[in-house]
């Protein structure tokens, strides 16, 4: 039953995702296709206008800025402008994205497992050895994405320059990463009995881990489009329009 | 009931730009930077990521996913109002790009939101459309005749009527700086280059109207850029000097994109030249400054065209000047205060830019308050004056004139 529950919720959440992906998309295509231009008259935004306009840019020649593979490699990946201006955000950015990225991969891969074992295709071990292989990837990448949550959430709280520029866009976005990222440590930990289970009984664990699953493909894949998280989509192709910027 | 139409529209702004508006996360690295926004004692409004948000929530209230639903969301004029003042105050020197961890071409989305906004008939400021209007007028940004383009020019200098070398003077040096065109001239002269000059069919460079967001109006950019081009080919011009930043950075970057083509010359700023014969030891200096120098980068020359160390290595090469940097430097300069209408359009605003920019030269004990173009030089000597402060305020190519011993008057 909780299979089935999780798999039409992240259904549903893949859905929203692409539905708010195109709006965002179609909204950016209302923008014209070059410079000193103006949009064709009763033409509404489209996806594949947005597509056009940011390859033209990402092809196109220029005496400045990098090349595709070292703006991906550097300032994608390794994110180089925010080492430029502060090594502690940095940090703090690179354990967010390397944990939030890993983990994400991870739970693909375990579904991935639990999937091809119940269309009834046999592979070399069952979901619940896979499992146990990614415990410990698992809780190594989320510490990681816990320490820079922690990290930035009392940076938020006590940088007071930090904290007078925060509106409710910035709050939201780390109020649910910390949410997610608890709530996947209290699951874990709920099952296995150990430093996260808080005294709380074995019988507990399903209804933790789903409600884990569940915040995680609303708030982390479905809201994406809708809120801060866009970044992740936006940034990349900023930089790669830009040739990684300035 | 008719439906409701979204109260801002997308003219100018590319699709790209559009989505950078998404991949703003508002770190806050581009309010740190900020000249305008730190000159004027931190009015929220002025700060890049503001502008940013803004203009995001505009958009979304536009064309995004409630627009979608339920129809684009109104947003008052007072409100678009408001949001033009803080786009034109605003320099447009581009440190917010430098800095932006998105990678956001800032100078671009600036320039282009201006141009939105003049389009939709809210913009420009106060009295930059004056200024569009005298340079179609004029050719020329002071209303002054164009049949006096040359009248600085004085009996010593040798100007040849055709040459493969140009040099442009600018509005700002052939009207109200002279002390640069003397310079120029006499340092070319001085040196044994045969060089032209445009005369009356020099037309304004076109900077103004592209950083005013008024590149639409009447064609004037396109015009000057196509008229300025072709004369420049009739004069027999393969490499073109300019000693003013802004008309350089016109030249290079503006002129191109405006006709759609490249340059048939080359365009080249004159601390790039003389710094090319400085490595050919074709320089014989004759005078010693003996002062302590240090260099403001114009925003037009560095920053966005990214010609950093050839004023440097003009200066480091004069005999007798001590040459030292100031804290911020290079492509994370201090804006002179000058740049993208402030001065004309907002003047104490550019004054204060220009004090910070003044007090950052003092700090390093400095003489000379150097630059390398005509805009600089004006506001960083009001910022000066409104210091009363004991620096000096000249540019690269008068102080290599003194050192050739040449007069600037």
């Amino acid at each position: 039953m909780t299979f089935v529950q999780v798999m039409i919720m992240a259904i549903l959440a893949v859905v929203i995702f692409l539905y708010g992906l195109i709006v965002n998309l179609q909204k950016w295509g209302t923008g014209v296709t070059g410079y000193n231009l103006e949009p064709q008259a009763g033409k509404k935004g489209s996806a594949i206008t947005f597509l056009k306009t940011w390859w033209k840019q990402v092809t196109a020649e220029s005496h400045h800025g990098h090349g595709i593979l070292e703006t991906l490699i550097l300032d994608i990946a390794l994110q180089r402008r925010i080492l430029k201006r502060s090594p502690f955000r940095w940090i703090m950015h690179l354990f967010i994205f390397g944990g939030w990225m890993t983990l994400f991969a991870l739970s693909g891969l375990m579904f991935a497992v639990e999937m091809i074992e119940k269309i009834g295709i046999e592979l070399p071990f069952t979901p619940e050895v896979f499992r146990d292989w990614l415990s410990i990837p698992n809780y190594i990448f989320g510490y990681i994405l816990l320490i820079g949550v922690l990290i930035a959430l009392v940076r938020r709280l006590f940088v007071s320059e930090v904290r007078e520029a925060s509106i409710k866009y910035d709050w939201v976005l780390i109020g649910i990463l910390f949410i997610v990222t608890i709530s996947g440590f209290l699951a874990d930990g709920i099952r296995t009995g150990i430093i996260w289970s808080f005294g709380l009984a074995p019988s507990a664990a399903p209804p933790a881990a789903l409600f884990h699953s569940i915040f995680a493909l609303v708030f982390c894949i479905a809201f994406i489009p809708y809120s801060k998280y866009i970044h992740v989509i936006a940034i990349p192709l900023a930089l790669l329009a830009n040739k990684g910027g300035e | 009931m008719a439906k409701r139409t979204p109260s801002i529209d997308t003219k100018n702004l590319t699709a790209v730009q559009l989505m950078e508006l998404d991949s703003c996360v508002r770190c806050g690295e581009c309010v740190k930077w900020c000249p305008t926004y730190a000159a004027s004692g931190g009015k929220p409004g002025l700060a890049p990521r503001d502008k940013i948000l803004r203009w995001k929530q505009f958009m979304n209230k536009s064309y995004g996913f409630k627009a979608k639903l339920f129809g684009p969301q109104e947003i008052p004029q007072s409100e678009l109002e408001e949001f033009k003042d803080d786009v034109y105050g605003c320099t447009t020197c581009g440190v917010c790009g430098t800095v932006c961890e998105a990678g956001i071409n800032t100078v671009e989305l600036w320039e282009a939101l201006r141009t939105n906004l003049v389009k939709k008939g809210i913009g420009p400021y106060g009295k930059l459309a004056s200024t569009t209007k005298i340079i179609k007028e004029y050719h020329n940004a002071y209303m002054l005749d164009q049949k006096d383009r040359l009248a600085w020019v004085p009996p010593d200098v040798k100007i040849a009527d055709k040459s493969d070398i140009v040099y442009f003077t600018g509005c700002t040096a052939g009207y109200k700086q002279l002390s640069l065109a003397f310079a120029t001239s006499r340092v070319l002269n001085k040196l044994g280059i045969k060089f032209a000059m445009l005369g009356e069919e020099e037309w304004c460079c076109g900077s103004n109207p592209v950083r005013t967001g008024q590149i639409g109006y009447q064609q004037v950019a396109h015009e000057a850029a196509r008229h300025n081009v072709e004369a420049l080919q009739k004069k027999g011009a393969k490499k073109v000097l300019f000693a003013c930043a802004g008309c350089f950075r016109a030249a290079k970057v503006d002129w191109p994109r405006l006709l759609g083509k490249e340059l048939p010359f080359e365009v080249i700023h004159i601390t790039q030249f003389l710094a090319d014969l400085i490595k050919e030891d074709k320089i014989k200096w004759e005078k010693s400054i003996n002062k302590t120098v240090t260099y403001h980068d114009p925003c037009h020359l560095g920053r966005h065209v990214g010609v950093f160390n050839a004023p440097r290595y003009v200066l480091t090469h004069i005999p007798g000047i001590k040459f030292v940097e100031m804290d911020r430097i290079k492509e994370m300069q201090r804006c002179c205060g000058a740049g993208g209408g402030v001065k004309a359009g907002m003047g104490d605003l550019a004054v204060a830019i220009g004090e910070a920019r003044v007090k950052d030269a003092l700090e390093t004990n400095a003489d000379i308050l150097s630059s390398a173009c005509p805009f600089c030089k004006r506001n960083l000597s009001d910022g000066r004056d409104a210091l009363k402060a004991d620096i000096v305020v000249e540019d690269v190519i008068e102080l290599v004139a003194e050192a050739l011993g040449l007069s600037t008057t």
